[in-house]
């Protein structure tokens, strides 16, 4: 066997490279780049973590906050006109009667999704990558939930009647909601989903708040955070149900985030529309929200972690974990287009092959399903390579892409589908008006207002397990570079 | 007049250590406070299975039961509606609220049935919370704690906490 010199080391051997990169100061390929960087204590991650709620707000905060205070006032204003004129505001007619309100809403869901399943699902699959990340996702997931409820309210027509007919309400009308339909499961999913991801977000939260309650200076903030903390004393006795309850809640959040897209994907696959009449959709709803839910967290996450300066805990390793189940879940996205369109030609049905190989390549709206096609099969393929993973600048316009072309997949499922179905007669196009676009953007602000205040005033990283992660982390000993490498 | 003898640790595995012999000399009223569950510390106290599970169980079984009861009795007793003449109660068309409605009450239970339950919680005042040094318990330090009624036991557990290693001991007494 031929021998030569390692260019790294004086060593002679086989390979060309005997002292592996990592020796020369580079990490070596194979070795994942660490969880928490740098030597932290408990003191340290502290301070670091805590470090932006005490601090009082700086200008970028308050600017970003005043806007998403307007984009929040045009979205009260929008919903004003909305019920006090009705939704003939809205740009929907027959044959698009769902239109923005329905695609706002699935996007929002979706993107609520990425949050349980950092939180939960990577849970039980012990992945410690999810420990500096799941607070954040996880608020992401209420306040998405939030923007996402507001839109089947709206489209009622009339909120206040809402809640009998979206709720099992005993009213003297003795008026009964039909159980049958797939849109009152998804009034069950949505809310069971909202109230859980609530109750399991507080939970994680009360020992951080409960550190924040013991490290304020002032008294008002001992007491505000001492509310919320509930008297929490970090007993062992406690801890003991507390690692359990924690579990369960992840373990039944778990079915329950793919119940929910399951349950709204129904909305659309129950009925006989080309175009939604699919089995493929609940495992593609499903996948598209994750998709979408990691494009959202991303975005969120890359300009937090750089002014909040939490990069020791959320480091590039977290990001490439992302990236990765991005290119995961676009592929499965792209599998359920492949499909649709299989499914459509194999069929032989006039009306699908319609659908999927004139109106939604060669149709009116073929710039939304090139779009859609670009920003979510195109796009994703570029984490393939170690250097788009790593890269924020590609990671953040990569992710909001991403978030651009699942709302026109979900655009061309619902007007797409719509405005060409059986009978040429019945076509029409759909044009959104201002008050649609002012909803949109709206929520997209009022989202974003709900952010600010939450990391400002909460932890954004969960303390306590980032504290118990180093803790694991350091009990392992020597090899620091290799550690949090294994579940 | 509750007294509790406060131990204070800055290693986490001395603190179980510490409960732990504690325990077997046969002090009662034992208690660990840390900022994350630390880990042997269950076995150090030696505390039976927690009760969640069950609690969990109860309320999903009994959301599922009662979500499918409502849906049932609302659509083919109170107020059938007749779609295509499909009958009233449809069991495949109930399954989707049915599960919705025992994870609801599973979380709702598991939430609410550790708060109030298991921890005792809200509470505005315990008597840990004397000691202003006892706020580290939630940041960086781990503690020990002894509950007892006695006030002329508190130098003989003093000097126990000593014994297993506590570098800080002191006593508070609930302010009444």
């Amino acid at each position: 066997m031929r021998t030569r010199r390692c260019a790294g080391c004086t060593k002679t051997s086989a390979a060309t490279i005997c002292c592996t990169s990592w020796e020369r100061g580079r990490a070596p390929p194979l070795v994942p780049l660490p969880l928490i960087e740098g030597s932290q204590d408990d003191g340290t991650l502290n301070k670091s973590l805590n470090a932006y709620v005490w601090q009082p707000p700086q200008r970028g905060w308050l600017a970003l906050f005043l806007i998403g205070l307007a984009g929040t006032g045009v979205l009260f204003s929008a919903i004003a006109i909305t019920i006090a004129k009705g939704i003939g505001m809205w740009g929907n007619n027959i044959p698009v009667g769902w239109a923005f309100g329905i695609i706002n809403f699935v996007w929002w869901i979706g993107i609520g999704h990425a949050g349980t399943l950092i939180s939960a699902i990577l849970l039980l699959f012990q992945q410690k990558w999810r420990t500096s990340i799941n607070r954040f996702a996880e608020a992401m997931t209420l306040f998405a939930v939030m923007q996402a409820g507001l839109f089947p309210i709206l489209h009622t027509g009339r909120p206040w009647f809402a809640i009998y007919w979206l709720f099992p309400y005993p009213s003297t009308n003795s008026i009964w909601p039909q159980f049958k339909s797939p849109l009152m499961w998804d009034v069950f999913a949505v809310s069971t989903y909202f109230i859980t991801s609530l109750l399991f977000w507080y939970l994680g939260l009360i020992p951080d708040l409960a550190s924040l309650r013991d490290s304020s200076s002032s008294k008002r903030a001992r007491i505000a955070y001492g509310i919320f903390a509930l008297g929490w004393r970090g007993s062992a006795r406690h801890w003991h149900h507390y690692k359990i309850a924690y579990l369960l809640l992840a373990g039944l959040a778990t079915p329950l985030v793919l119940s929910v897209h399951t349950i709204v994907s129904w909305d659309f696959a129950l009925s006989i529309l080309p175009g939604w009449h699919t089995t493929i959709f609940p495992p593609y709803f499903v996948a598209g929200a994750v998709f979408s839910g990691f494009a959202m967290v991303m975005t969120l996450m890359i300009p937090a972690r750089r002014y909040m300066k939490l990069k020791h805990v959320i480091t590039a390793r977290h990001l490439e974990s992302m990236a990765k189940v991005m290119l995961l879940t676009g592929l499965i996205v792209f599998y359920g287009y492949l499909m649709e369109h299989f499914a459509a030609w194999y069929s032989g049905n006039l009306y699908e092959e319609h659908v999927f190989f004139s109106t939604r390549p060669r149709g009116p709206y073929a710039w939304a399903y090139f779009t859609q096609m670009f920003c979510n099969v195109v796009v994703p393929q570029m984490f393939w390579t170690r250097w788009a993973r790593r890269n924020v600048w590609t990671l953040w316009i990569g992710s909001v892409l991403v978030n651009v072309g699942m709302w026109f997949e979900r655009f061309n499922i619902v007007v797409t589908s719509l405005h060409q179905d059986f009978i040429p007669s019945n076509w029409a196009m759909y044009y959104p008006t201002w008050v649609d676009f002012s909803l949109l953007f709206g929520t997209i602000c009022f989202f974003g207002t709900l952010f600010l205040v939450f990391l400002k005033f909460i932890p954004a990283v969960a303390t306590s397990e980032v504290k118990e992660l180093n803790h694991e982390l350091h009990e392992g000993g020597g090899m620091s570079e290799l550690e949090g490498a294994r579940p | 007049m509750r007294r509790f003898i406060l131990g204070e640790f800055t290693e986490p595995d001395a603190c179980v250590e510490a409960v732990r012999r504690l325990r077997e000399e046969g002090v009662g009223g034992l208690d660990a406070h840390s900022p994350y569950p630390l880990h042997g510390m269950d076995d150090a106290l030696a505390l039976p299975r927690s009760k969640v599970p069950i609690v969990a169980l109860t309320g999903g079984v009994l959301g599922a039961l009662g979500g499918y009861t409502l849906q049932w009795y609302l659509n083919s007793k109170a107020y059938p509606i007749n779609v295509g003449s499909r009958p009233p109660h449809g069991f495949w068309t109930n399954i989707p609220i049915t599960f919705e409605s025992g994870v609801l009450i599973a979380v709702l239970s598991i939430f609410f049935g550790s708060i109030f339950g298991f921890f005792a919680l809200p509470r505005t005042y315990h008597p840990l919370f004397e000691s202003e040094r006892f706020r580290t318990a939630s940041l960086d330090a781990y503690w020990i704690s002894a509950e007892t009624s006695d006030e002329d036991a508190v130098p003989e557990l003093e000097k126990k906490f000593r014994e297993v290693g506590a570098h800080k001991v002191h006593s508070v007494v609930e302010s009444v």
